[in-house]
């Protein structure tokens, strides 16, 4: 029995079907599979074709000069009612940028405190922490954003009975009012100053590390860097005569005119981006900080490190390397939360172009696509700049 | 052992006696001890924690006097309320008269029973899951993903049945019945319900493979009571513009967390495939849906889906954003599943090789159990931030939980009011993710119990 298997066996060797080649099933299985997602492909193309010549679309790129002739309610580079369709484009675009900039700003702050918070011995304070990521983490951000505008910014007072604070400050339901600098003539020469004195406290960090390594001499770089670029423009600038004038807003008639003003929808918008991810950055703060094994805290006091140093030169490294890449994520999701903010009217891109272009002009391809470009670049420039780091980074084991 | 001692004192007279221990001093000890330990170690401490307490004080007060002690709950119409107690007390009629609304949308009220009804034929049918007993849970979830989703469907669409629609909600009703008949036979006989009817109608002396023959024809027996059943039965149709509140919101996360695992699972292992042509479409795929917000892939399917379609064909919107999400959470479950496959040590891969197991096989029984093991949490993650997403559908005009909420505000009895809905919907949508959140820590430590030691 036994016998005639294995001849069998080997007598079907050489015959062997080419069905069972690994590589003929490899190519053919891809074949298929390419064929299937390109026949529907064309399926959907064709239709398409179909559809837009039935509905009189067309796909072309042409709109973009034509003039969009809709107004947008916040504009962070100039645009007026005749701007063409492209610059419609980079007025959401910038909006878009600087919803993201400020919230990534103001969820790093406060997730950072909640985190350290997170870590406190005092357990009142961990609870408090806890407690604050537990509840802010499990409800939708886009209830929260419509709780923050709804909720909050529209039911402050009118501008005729704003909040106040030092008559410098205003918060109204029309948004909130601040003084505005204007730069008077020779401002410039501070600003000169502002980036010499930047580029000297690098220098001298530089310096003062190839120095340590050479010598083992300490410089504290660190302060005196920022020292340098505090005291170097505040120098130039009081000596300038201190060409800079503040405009603050006052109220006028119904509204507050002159200074910065923010719209509601804006303070709703980045106060909910900010708190809501926030919660996620306190966590990698904290999975960050408490990766780092409590032997490096013991080996650093063997050694005779200071407490104080251990922080700075034993744990943060180490604990960076854990905190960047998920950080890095969290600030991708941030800019692609920003696009929420069609929800309570703010212009970003996906409110101004995506809906407010694509349903005026009805050119729903070259919009949708454009759209999601933007959004993918963002990304693959992101991620252009972390592999190398994560690269970096890597632990080298062994 | 006194005799030991007692000989041992005999010869060795100085022998160290230790003294009873001192009891610990009362300040290290007990609710004291921890408190000072924990809340007023020193000075600082204790200025932070009085500072952190008046804090929890201000915010609890300001919320119970907000929502309760001050809350109006009787009331016509907003403007009563505001007469009553103005801003510094909620005004929970409003609620209370929508809370229909808010739970299953503008679903006929003759017919909420149906909605009812299908929520609880999932939470029988999954409920085995949970009995220490039962054996075939592998099988009960199988058939819950395949099979419940086509009664439940009749259940919320009703509607007319064709021949085809008939078999496959026979085929839904067949898989409860045999669910529960197999839950009933593991637990009194800790037999299956097919070996069990093989047993009884199989002739003895008869090999175990033909019993199973035989049990399973009992299974054409139990689809035949259920067409029998469901012939008798009459829904009446239900649009799914009907469909709204957190009926709806469950409804499109449930059909999202079903699809993505396994679709993200064939997504991550395109990804990792030797195959050039399927890792660059799986690669592809995925980085373009992760990306992109979500908002705007909603967009792209609500203006786009009907133009991919031949003419005349109008799609549902509902269908649109159901697609749209689906897609959506494949691509970020398949980054995660990459994650814990990229996780498991190449031995692993090699082991199975050698054991002569193929690629389908060691991916299977032995990779994959183990990847979807260190990933639970994330898993889990995902399906919470999943849970929390379809929130956007409201911005395409769909009427789930939040946008229910946010129409409270736009009845002209009740208008302006926001905060009350928004409250109440912060509560069901914080109770669901909590309990995700925390069932898949149990989860974690329960898996993890066998690398404990």
């Amino acid at each position: 029995m036994a016998i005639t298997e294995s001849t069998a066996m080997r007598g079907s060797k050489p015959s062997s079907s080419i069905l069972n080649n690994e590589t003929f099933r490899a190519i053919v299985f891809q074949f298929v599979t390419v064929v299937c997602i390109f026949g529907l492909g064309w399926y959907f193309v064709t239709n398409t074709i179909d559809n837009m010549a039935q509905r009189g679309m067309s796909a072309g790129f042409g709109f973009l000069n034509v003039s969009a002739g809709f107004g947008i309610s916040f504009t962070l580079i100039p645009y007026r009612e005749g701007d063409s369709y492209f610059r419609v484009f980079q007025v959401g675009i910038a909006n878009t940028l600087l919803v993201a900039v400020i919230s990534i700003i103001g969820a790093t702050v406060i997730g950072l405190i909640v985190g350290l918070m997170r870590m406190s011995k005092n357990w009142l304070v961990r609870t408090i922490a806890r407690w604050y990521i537990e509840i802010l983490r499990n409800t939708p951000l886009l209830l929260q954003i419509i709780a923050w505008y709804f909720g909050v910014f529209n039911l402050l007072p009118r501008p005729r009975d704003s909040l106040d604070w030092g008559g410098l400050f205003f918060l109204n339901n029309r948004g909130f009012y601040m003084p505005g600098p204007v730069p008077g003539d020779g401002f410039t020469v501070t600003l000169i100053a502002l980036v010499i004195a930047i580029a000297a406290a690098v220098g001298l960090r530089y310096w003062a590390r190839k120095r340590q390594e050479a010598t083992g001499k300490y410089f504290p770089a660190v302060s005196a860097g920022l020292a340098v670029i505090v005291a170097l423009p505040l120098a130039v600038f009081l000596l300038s005569g201190a060409p800079l004038a503040w405009d603050v807003p006052a109220l006028q008639g119904f509204n507050y005119r002159g200074g910065l003003s923010v719209p509601p929808a804006l303070c709703a918008l980045v106060l909910a981006l900010a708190i809501y991810t926030s919660c996620f950055i306190a966590e990698i703060v904290r999975s960050g900080v408490q990766s780092v094994s409590h032997g490096q805290t013991e080996a650093a006091r063997a050694l005779g490190v200071k407490p104080s140093w251990t922080m700075r030169l034993i744990i943060l490294p180490q604990a960076l390397r854990v905190i960047i890449p998920p950080l890095i994520s969290q600030y991708l999701n941030v800019t692609k939360n920003s696009s929420l903010a069609i929800a309570i009217g703010f212009p970003d891109l996906v409110s101004v172009w995506m809906n407010t272009s694509l349903n005026q002009s009805g050119r729903a391809i070259p919009i949708v696509a454009m759209t999601m470009a933007f959004y993918c670049i963002v990304s693959l420039f992101v991620s252009l700049i972390m592999n190398p780091y994560n690269r970096r980074i890597l632990l080298k084991e062994r | 052992m006194s005799d030991s001692t007692t000989t041992t004192t005999k010869t060795q007279p100085l022998i160290f006696q230790p003294k009873p221990e001192r009891a610990a001093p009362p300040s290290t000890v007990g609710v004291i001890g921890w408190m000072r330990q924990n809340l007023f170690s020193n000075v600082s401490n204790t200025l932070l924690t009085i500072v952190g307490a008046y804090i929890v004080y201000v915010f609890l007060a300001w919320v119970l006097n907000w929502a309760v002690f001050n809350a109006v709950w009787q009331a016509e119409n907003r403007r009563e309320c505001l007469d009553l107690v103005g801003r510094s007390g909620a005004c929970w009629p409003g609620v209370i008269q929508w809370f229909d609304n808010l739970i299953y949308g503008l679903y006929p009220k003759d017919q909420i029973w149906r909605i009812n009804l299908g929520f609880l034929a999932l939470i029988l049918w999954v409920a085995p899951l949970w009995f220490p007993k039962v054996q075939s849970k592998v099988a009960i979830g199988i058939t819950a993903v395949m099979l419940y989703p086509f009664l439940a469907s009749y259940f919320f669409l009703g509607g007319d049945k064709g021949v085809l629609w008939m078999a496959l909600i026979s085929a839904g009703l067949t898989g409860l019945i045999w669910v529960w008949l197999t839950v009933f036979t593991e637990l009194f006989h800790g037999k299956s319900f097919t070996r069990m009817m093989g047993e009884i109608l199989g002739a003895s002396g008869k090999s175990e493979e033909e019993q199973l023959k035989f049990g399973r024809l009992s299974l054409i027996g139990v689809f035949a009571i259920a067409v029998v059943l469901v012939s008798q039965w009459e829904l009446s149709f239900v649009s799914t513009r009907q469909w709204g509140g957190l009926f709806l919101t469950l409804v499109i996360s449930g059909i999202g967390i079903t699809f993505s695992l396994p679709s993200g699972i064939l997504l991550a292992l395109g990804r990792r495939s030797t195959m050039p042509l399927i890792r660059l479409m799986c690669t592809g795929f995925i980085e373009l849906f992760r990306s992109v917000p979500l908002i705007t892939i909603l967009f792209m399917f609500n203006t786009m889906l009907p133009l991919f379609l031949p003419v005349g064909v109008e799609v549902n919107q509902l269908v649109r954003a159901i697609v749209a999400v689906c897609l959506f959470a494949a691509a970020y479950m398949a980054e995660v599943i990459r994650g814990g496959l990229q996780a498991i040590p190449k031995g692993q891969y090699e082991a199975a090789a050698a054991m002569g197991l193929g690629y389908w096989q060691a991916t299977t029984l032995i990779i994959m159990p183990q990847a979807l093991k260190i990933m639970i949490p994330t898993i889990v993650g995902n399906f919470i931030g999943l849970f929390k997403d379809t929130t956007l559908v409201s911005i395409i005009g769909l009427f789930d939980l939040l946008n229910m909420a946010r129409s409270v505000g736009e009845d002209t009895r009740w208008l302006g009011l926001f905060i009350e809905p928004f409250f109440f919907i912060t509560l069901i949508y914080f109770f669901f993710c909590f309990l995700m959140s925390q069932y898949s820590i149990n989860l974690e430590r329960k898996l993890e119990a066998g690398a404990r030691r």
